[in-house]
C-alpha cells in the first residue's frame, strides 16, 4: 500500500518534470523559429544601411552605416512614382474589390435563388483555368483603350477588381456562420432584403469587411505577374514590384542590390503598419471564414 | 434469447472461416466488419476502394447522362411553353413574337416593354450596319481550317506619290487585325445568344401576364419591379456588377483563349502585320511529341514536378503549421501573442521583397550561401559540378524551394489551425485523458481527424493554389536551372523548377516567339489536370460534399 | 386581431419531400392556437409559411380574408418570436425592440412610448440599454417577445419560444405567456413539441404527425376523446398505456379481458359502444397511468405484475411494471392515497395487482388505429 503511494507520488513528480522539459523544448524551438523568421527582415534592414552597392560576401552587419541608398532611391530612380502608383492601386483595389466580393459572397451565402448552385459550380470550374492567360486578350484590348504603360495603374485596378467576385469563398464562409434566423426576424419585422443587408448583416460583419479591405490593399504590393503584362519598359506606370524586380536582373544585381533592400524597407513600412494595426481582423477573417468556406 | 443469439452469431461464423482472405472477398455487413483486425480492415478497405472505382465512373457517367436528359427535358418544356404561348395568346402576344416587348405594352408594363424593344432595335441595328455584326462574322471564317481570321492582309504597297508623277513610295496600308476580328466575331456570337435568351424571356413574360390576367389579378408595374430589386429580387442587384465583371474579364477572355488554341496566333502571326489562321486540331498533335523539345515531353516533365511541388508544398506546410500552432497553444507557454505576431509578419511583407532577398541569401556570395561555402564538402561538391551557386543544382534548388516555401506558408496555416484548435471542445480531450490517452494519442485520435475533416476543402484549394504558385517559384528560382534534356519547348527554354504556370508566363511574356496558341493549349491542359484532381478530391473528402453541414 | 384561414396548404421540399399536406384550419379572432407534434411533423414549416418565410407549394393562406400567399413577410403584418430568439447582437435591447418601428419610420416619441410600455409589461426596463450578449436566457426571451409585442400585429407567431430555457424558467415563462395573452389581445399561433405547453396554453390544439393534421380540438377534447392511437399516446404524461386485448359483447354488456383479467365497460363508454354497435373482437385498449389503481389478487379484474422502476415524483409515484407476458405498463399513484407501509412495499421486484375502472377506457381499432367511439 505504502509502496504504491510512493510510486504514484514519483509518477506525479515525473509528470511535472516531463511537462517542464517539454515546455523547455518548445521554447527552444520557438526561439529558433523566431530567429529564422525574423532573419530576412533584419537582414534587409541592415543591408539597406550598408554603403556598398554590391551584394557582399558573408557579413550581416554593415561595416559602415549610411543612407546613401535611400538618397539614391529618391534622387536617381522613379521609386517614389512607383510607390505612389502602387499606393493608389492599393487603396482603389481595397474598396472596389471589397464591394465585389461582399456582394457576391453575401448573395451566395444568405439568399436563395434559382441558379445559385449552378453559379457556384460555374465559378469553381472557371477558377480552374489559369486565369492570367486572359491577360493576353486584356493586354490587346487595353492597349487600344490606352490602359497600359503609363496608364497601367488604372488598367490594373480594373484587372484586379473586375473578376474579384470569384474570390468569394472566405467571406461566404464568414457569412455562413451568422444565424439565418436573424434575417428572418428582420424580414418579419418589416425589413426588405436590402435593409436586412445593411442594417443587420453588415454591422455584424466588421471583421470580414476589414479582412477583405486588407487583402485588397495588399494585392498590388505583392503582385508581379499580372502587372508585368501591362507595364514594361515604361517607368512611369510601374508598380513597385515590377520596377524593383528589374533591379535584380543578372546585369543590375551588383549595382542595385542594396538599393533594392532600401526600397524593400520603404515598401514594407505601409503594408506592415496597416497589417499589424488590423491583424486582429485578419486573424478573425482567416479563422472564421477560410475554414468554413 | 434471440438478441443474444444474434450477437454471438458472427463470432461463430468467424470460427468457421478462418481464412481472412475469404472475409475480404465479399461485401461485409457492419457487424462482420467490426470483427476484422487492423490489417484485415485495411485490406478490406483497399479492396472496397478498387471495387468502387467502376461504380464511381458509372456514377459520373450516369450524372452526365442525367445532365443531358434534364437539358433535353428543359428544352422540350421550353418549346412546349413557347408553342402554347403562341397558340393560346391573343394578337398582342402573337405580335410580341416578332416585336419585343409588345406583350408587355399590351399588359401595361411600359418600362419593361421599352427596354425589350430597345434591345431588339439595338441588336438589329448592330447586326446590319456596315462594320457591324454581320461584317465581323463574315470576316472571321469560323473554324475553317486554312482560312485566315480576317480577310485583308495589311502590308506595304507601292503607292504613287501624286497622280502622274511616276514616283512610287512604299507605304503601309492597314489590313484586318485578326485579334480584333476574332474578338468582335466572338462578341457578336455572344450578342446573338443574348438576343435569343431575351426573346425567350419576353415571350415567357407574355405568358405569365396572360396567366395573371386570366386569374383576375393585378400585374406588377414598373415601380414594383424597381422595388423588388431591393427585396425579393435583391440577388439580381447584388450579383449584377460582379457577374458583368466576371463575364467581361474572365469568361470572355477564357473563351477567346480556348479559341486561340485552334489558330496559329504567335509573334510571327500577330494578327495586325500578319493575319493568323485557323489550324484546327493541328497543335494538339504536338502534345504527343515526346522528343527533345517536344511539347509532350516538356508538358509531362513539368507537370510531374508541378504535382510533386504542390504535394510537398501543401503537406509540409500543413503539418508543420499545425505543429507550430499546437506548440504555441500548449498550456503553459507564455507570450503566445508574441510568437504569433512574429510569424504573421511574413504575411505582411510583400512577397517579392522577402523572396527576392531570400533567394539571394543562398547564392555563393549571399550570407547563408557563403557560410555553407566554408564547409569543404559543399564547396567541393559545387566546384566539381560546375555550379555557380546552390541554385544551379536541380535537386538542391527543388529542396530549397520547398524549404523556403515552408517559411512562407507556416504562418497562414498556423493562424488557421489556431482558430480550429480553439473550436475543438475541451471535453473531448478531457474524456480522452480519462480514457488513458497520451498526448501523442490525443493528437492522432482527436486533433488530426478533426482538423482533416474541417480543413478538407482548404487542403484542396491550397493544393490547387500551389499548382499555380507563381510568386514563390518565379521570384526565387525563375524556373532555373535550365533543363538540357527538354531544351526549348513552346519557344521557351524550360527549367528544372518551372511550374506549368511559370512556363506559360514565359511563353506569353518575354519570349520572342510568343507562341500564344501553345500557351492556350497548355492552359487547356492545366484546366483538365486541375479539374480531374478536384473531382477526385471532392469525391474522397467527406466535408466538401455538403455545404449546409457547417451551418 | 385577425382571423386566419388555411385551405389545403401544402409544402414540398425539392421534388418529392412532402413536409406538410392537406392542412385545413380556421382560426378565430383572438384565439390561441397551438401546433404540437414530434419533431419533423411539419408544425414549424406551417408556421413559417404563415409568416412568409417559406414558399407555399399549394393551397392558400388568408389573413383577415386576404390571400397572403405571394406577400412578403413584412407585408403580412405579423410578429414572430424565434426559438433561438434571433436578437440583433449589435443593437441594444431598446434598439432591438424599436427595430420594426424605426423601419416603419415611426416618430421617436411613439417608439419610446411603445418600447418602454412593452418593457414594463415584461419587466426588462432596467436592461434597455444593454446588448443581448449581456442578458441571461430568460431575459433574452423576454426581449424577443417584447420585440414582437411592440408591433401591434394581426397575428402573433411563436416558434418553440421556451425550448431553449431550463425547466424551471420554462414553467415560469409559460405562466407569463398566459398573463401576456390577457394583456395583448391578438391572435396567437404557438408551435411546440411539448404537450404540457400545448395543453396549458392553447384554446385549441392542432396535433400533427408526418405533415398531416391528426386532430384539432380543445385540450379537454383531445385528452378525453383522442381521435387515434397517436394522439392518445402523444397527449398526457406519462403516456397512455396501450395493449391488445379482446372486447367481448355479451347480451348488450361489454367487458374486456386484459391479461386474463375481466373488467366490465361501464358508464358513458358502454353507452357509446352500444350506440355505435361495436361487436366482439380484438381491440387496442388505452388506459392512462393515472386511471390505474392498486388492487388485490381477489379482484377478478386485477392484473398481476412486477415492479421494475419506481419513480418517486413527490406528489405521486410512477411505477413501471412488467406484466407476465413482458408488456410494460406505467402506473401513476397519488402518494396521499398510500399508507407508509404500503409505500415501502412498492419496491423493485415486488409483485403488485393493478386494475382500472370501466369508464376510463379508450378503444382503438388494431388495423386503422382509429378511436372506435369517434
Amino acid at each position: 500500500m505504502k509502496n504504491n503511494q510512493k510510486k504514484l507520488k514519483r509518477k506525479s513528480m515525473g509528470a511535472k518534470a516531463k511537462r517542464r522539459l517539454s515546455n523547455t523544448i518548445i521554447y527552444i524551438i520557438l526561439v529558433i523559429m523566431t530567429v529564422v523568421w525574423l532573419f530576412p527582415f533584419v537582414g534587409i534592414v541592415l543591408e539597406s544601411f550598408k554603403t556598398e552597392t554590391k551584394m557582399q560576401t558573408g557579413y550581416l552587419f554593415p561595416r559602415e552605416f549610411g543612407f546613401t541608398h535611400y538618397e539614391r532611391l529618391f534622387k536617381e530612380t522613379d521609386f517614389l512614382l512607383w510607390f505612389k502608383n502602387t499606393a493608389i492601386m492599393g487603396i482603389a483595389t481595397a474598396f472596389l474589390q471589397t464591394f465585389f466580393i461582399l456582394s457576391m459572397s453575401y448573395t451566395l451565402s444568405r439568399l436563395r435563388f434559382k441558379g445559385r448552385k449552378f453559379l457556384m459550380n460555374f465559378m469553381l470550374i472557371l477558377g480552374m483555368f489559369p486565369g492570367f492567360l486572359t491577360m493576353i486578350l486584356i493586354y490587346k484590348v487595353f492597349a487600344d483603350f490606352g490602359l497600359i504603360m503609363e496608364m497601367a495603374p488604372l488598367g490594373l485596378i480594373i484587372v484586379y477588381c473586375a473578376s474579384s467576385g470569384m474570390g468569394y469563398y472566405v467571406s461566404k464562409g464568414f457569412f455562413d456562420t451568422i444565424p439565418k434566423s436573424l434575417d428572418e426576424a428582420a424580414r418579419v419585422d418589416g425589413a426588405t432584403r436590402w435593409q436586412v443587408f445593411y442594417k443587420v448583416i453588415m454591422p455584424l460583419s466588421k471583421p470580414i469587411v476589414i479582412y477583405t479591405i486588407l487583402m485588397g490593399f495588399m494585392a498590388p504590393w505583392g503582385d508581379f505577374m499580372l502587372a508585368s503584362y501591362l507595364i514594361h519598359e515604361n517607368s512611369e506606370g510601374m508598380s513597385v514590384a515590377v520596377g524593383m524586380f528589374e533591379w535584380l536582373s543578372a546585369t543590375n544585381l551588383n549595382t542595385n542590390y542594396t538599393m533594392f533592400c532600401a526600397a524593400g524597407v520603404i515598401v514594407a513600412i505601409p503594408v506592415v503598419t496597416v497589417f499589424l494595426l488590423l491583424q486582429k481582423y485578419y486573424v478573425e477573417g482567416v479563422t472564421g471564414g477560410a475554414v468554413k468556406g | 434469447m434471440s438478441f443474444v443469439h444474434r450477437l454471438t452469431m458472427p463470432f461463430q461464423y468467424k470460427k468457421e472461416c478462418k481464412l481472412s482472405l475469404y472475409l475480404i472477398m465479399k461485401r461485409l455487413t457492419d457487424l462482420e466488419y467490426l470483427q476484422l483486425n487492423k490489417f484485415q480492415a485495411f485490406l478490406y478497405k483497399l479492396k472496397m476502394f478498387f471495387v468502387s472505382i467502376p461504380l464511381w465512373f458509372k456514377g459520373i457517367g450516369l450524372s452526365i447522362l442525367g445532365f443531358f436528359k434534364s437539358c433535353g427535358l428543359a428544352i422540350k418544356n421550353e418549346v412546349v411553353d413557347i408553342v402554347t404561348t403562341f397558340t393560346k395568346g391573343n394578337w398582342a402576344v402573337k405580335l410580341s413574337f416578332l416585336i419585343f416587348g409588345f406583350g408587355n405594352f399590351y399588359y401595361g408594363q411600359i418600362a419593361r416593354g421599352i427596354l425589350f424593344l430597345l434591345f431588339e432595335v439595338v441588336f438589329i441595328g448592330y447586326m446590319i450596319v456596315p462594320s457591324g455584326g454581320m461584317y465581323w462574322m463574315s470576316k472571321c471564317n469560323w473554324f475553317q481550317v486554312g482560312s485566315t481570321v480576317g480577310t485583308v492582309q495589311g502590308g506595304n504597297i507601292e503607292v504613287e506619290l501624286a497622280p502622274g508623277t511616276g514616283f512610287f513610295v512604299e507605304q503601309w496600308v492597314d489590313g484586318d487585325d485578326s485579334v480584333k476580328v476574332l474578338l468582335y466575331a466572338l462578341l457578336t456570337v455572344i450578342f446573338i445568344v443574348a438576343f435569343v435568351i431575351t426573346w425567350r424571356m419576353q415571350v415567357k413574360q407574355c405568358r405569365i401576364c396572360m396567366d395573371i390576367t386570366a386569374k383576375g389579378k393585378k400585374i406588377k408595374s414598373g415601380k414594383d419591379d424597381l422595388k423588388s430589386l431591393l427585396d425579393d429580387q435583391f440577388h439580381k442587384t447584388l450579383l449584377a456588377p460582379s457577374l458583368i465583371g466576371i463575364l467581361a474579364f474572365t469568361v470572355l477572355p477564357i473563351i477567346y483563349m480556348v479559341l486561340i488554341a485552334f489558330t496559329s496566333y504567335d509573334a510571327a502571326h500577330d494578327g495586325y502585320a500578319n493575319l493568323f489562321s485557323w489550324v484546327g486540331l493541328e497543335h494538339f498533335n504536338e502534345l504527343f511529341d515526346f522528343g527533345k523539345g517536344g511539347l509532350g515531353l516538356a508538358f509531362g516533365e513539368i507537370l510531374s514536378w508541378t504535382l510533386m511541388w504542390s504535394f510537398f508544398a501543401t503537406f509540409t506546410n500543413y503539418f508543420l503549421g499545425m505543429f507550430v500552432a499546437i506548440m504555441i497553444n500548449k498550456k503553459g507557454i507564455k507570450i503566445k501573442k508574441f510568437w504569433r505576431t512574429v510569424l504573421v509578419m511574413t504575411i505582411a511583407i510583400p512577397q517579392f521583397v522577402s523572396l527576392l532577398y531570400v533567394s539571394n541569401l543562398f547564392t555563393t556570395s549571399g550570407i547563408i550561401g557563403s557560410v555553407l561555402e566554408k564547409i569543404p564538402f559543399i564547396h567541393d561538391w559545387r566546384v566539381s559540378n560546375n555550379f555557380v551557386s546552390l541554385w544551379d543544382s536541380p535537386v538542391v534548388a527543388k529542396i530549397l524551394l520547398i524549404v523556403i516555401n515552408i517559411w512562407i506558408g507556416i504562418p497562414y496555416i498556423m493562424l488557421m489551425a489556431t482558430g480550429i484548435l480553439m473550436n475543438i471542445p475541451n471535453d473531448l480531450y478531457e474524456s480522452a485523458r480519462i480514457d488513458g490517452a497520451s498526448s501523442v494519442q490525443q493528437f492522432t485520435k482527436i486533433t488530426l481527424p478533426y482538423m482533416l475533416f474541417v480543413t478538407g476543402p482548404y487542403l484542396l484549394t491550397s493544393f490547387v493554389g500551389n499548382l499555380n504558385n507563381f510568386n514563390v517559384i518565379y521570384l526565387l528560382s525563375r524556373g532555373n536551372p535550365l533543363n538540357s534534356e527538354i531544351g526549348v519547348a513552346g519557344g521557351v527554354a524550360v527549367g528544372h523548377t518551372d511550374l506549368l504556370i511559370t512556363w506559360l508566363f514565359k511563353m506569353t511574356l518575354g519570349s520572342p516567339e510568343s507562341k500564344y496558341y501553345m500557351a492556350s493549349l497548355i492552359g487547356i491542359m492545366v484546366f483538365l489536370v486541375v479539374a480531374v484532381l478536384s473531382l477526385i478530391v471532392y469525391n474522397v473528402i467527406p466535408s466538401t460534399r455538403n455545404e449546409e453541414d457547417y451551418k | 386581431m385577425a382571423t386566419l384561414k388555411l385551405t389545403n396548404v401544402k409544402k414540398v421540399y425539392g421534388k418529392d419531400t412532402v413536409a406538410v399536406d392537406n392542412f385545413n384550419l380556421d382560426i378565430a379572432d383572438k384565439e390561441f392556437i397551438v401546433f404540437v407534434g414530434p419533431s419533423g411533423c411539419g408544425k414549424s414549416t406551417t408556421l413559417r409559411m404563415i409568416a412568409g418565410l417559406e414558399d407555399i407549394s399549394g393551397g392558400t393562406i388568408e389573413i383577415d380574408g386576404v390571400v397572403v400567399n405571394d406577400l412578403q413577410p413584412r407585408d403580412r403584418n405579423i410578429a414572430m418570436v424565434f426559438q433561438n430568439y434571433a436578437l440583433y447582437p449589435h443593437l441594444t435591447v431598446f434598439e432591438n425592440m424599436a427595430f420594426s418601428l424605426r423601419l416603419k419610420k415611426a416618430p421617436q416619441d411613439e417608439v419610446y412610448e411603445k418600447v418602454t410600455k412593452a418593457a414594463e409589461i415584461l419587466g426588462i426596463t432596467e436592461y434597455l440599454t444593454r446588448k443581448p450578449r449581456a442578458l441571461s436566457g430568460g431575459q433574452r426571451q423576454r426581449v424577443a417577445i417584447g420585440r414582437a409585442m411592440v408591433r401591434d400585429s394581426k397575428v402573433f407567431l411563436m416558434d418553440e419560444p421556451l425550448s431553449n430555457l431550463d425547466a424551471k424558467l420554462r414553467n415560469q415563462m409559460r405562466a407569463e405567456i398566459i398573463l401576456l395573452r390577457q394583456k395583448i389581445d391578438t391572435t396567437f399561433i404557438y408551435v411546440t413539441h411539448d404537450q404540457t405547453e400545448a395543453m396549458t396554453l392553447g384554446d385549441r390544439i392542432v396535433i400533427m404527425k408526418d405533415g398531416f393534421i391528426q386532430q384539432v380540438g380543445t385540450p379537454t377534447e383531445v385528452f378525453d376523446m383522442p381521435i387515434n392511437l397517436f394522439v392518445a399516446e402523444f397527449i398526457g404524461a406519462p403516456k397512455m398505456n396501450t395493449f391488445k386485448t379482446n372486447l367481448v359483447c355479451e347480451n348488450g354488456n361489454y367487458y374486456v379481458t386484459p391479461y386474463g383479467a375481466k373488467i366490465a365497460v361501464t358508464g358513458k363508454k358502454a353507452e357509446m359502444l352500444k350506440e355505435k354497435g361495436v361487436g366482439s373482437g380484438e381491440v387496442i385498449l388505452g388506459v392512462r397511468p393515472e386511471h390505474f389503481v392498486l388492487s388485490n389478487s381477489a379482484n377478478p379484474g386485477a392484473i398481476p405484475c412486477k415492479i421494475v422502476v419506481n419513480e418517486m415524483m413527490g406528489s405521486e409515484l410512477h411505477l413501471h411494471v412488467v406484466e407476465e407476458n413482458g408488456d410494460r405498463l406505467i402506473v401513476r399513484i397519488p402518494t396521499v392515497s398510500l399508507e407508509d407501509e404500503q409505500r415501502k412495499a412498492l419496491v423493485y421486484g415486488s409483485t403488485i395487482y393493478v386494475t382500472f375502472e370501466g369508464k376510463v377506457m379508450h378503444f382503438f381499432d388494431p388495423e386503422t388505429q382509429k378511436n372506435l367511439l369517434v
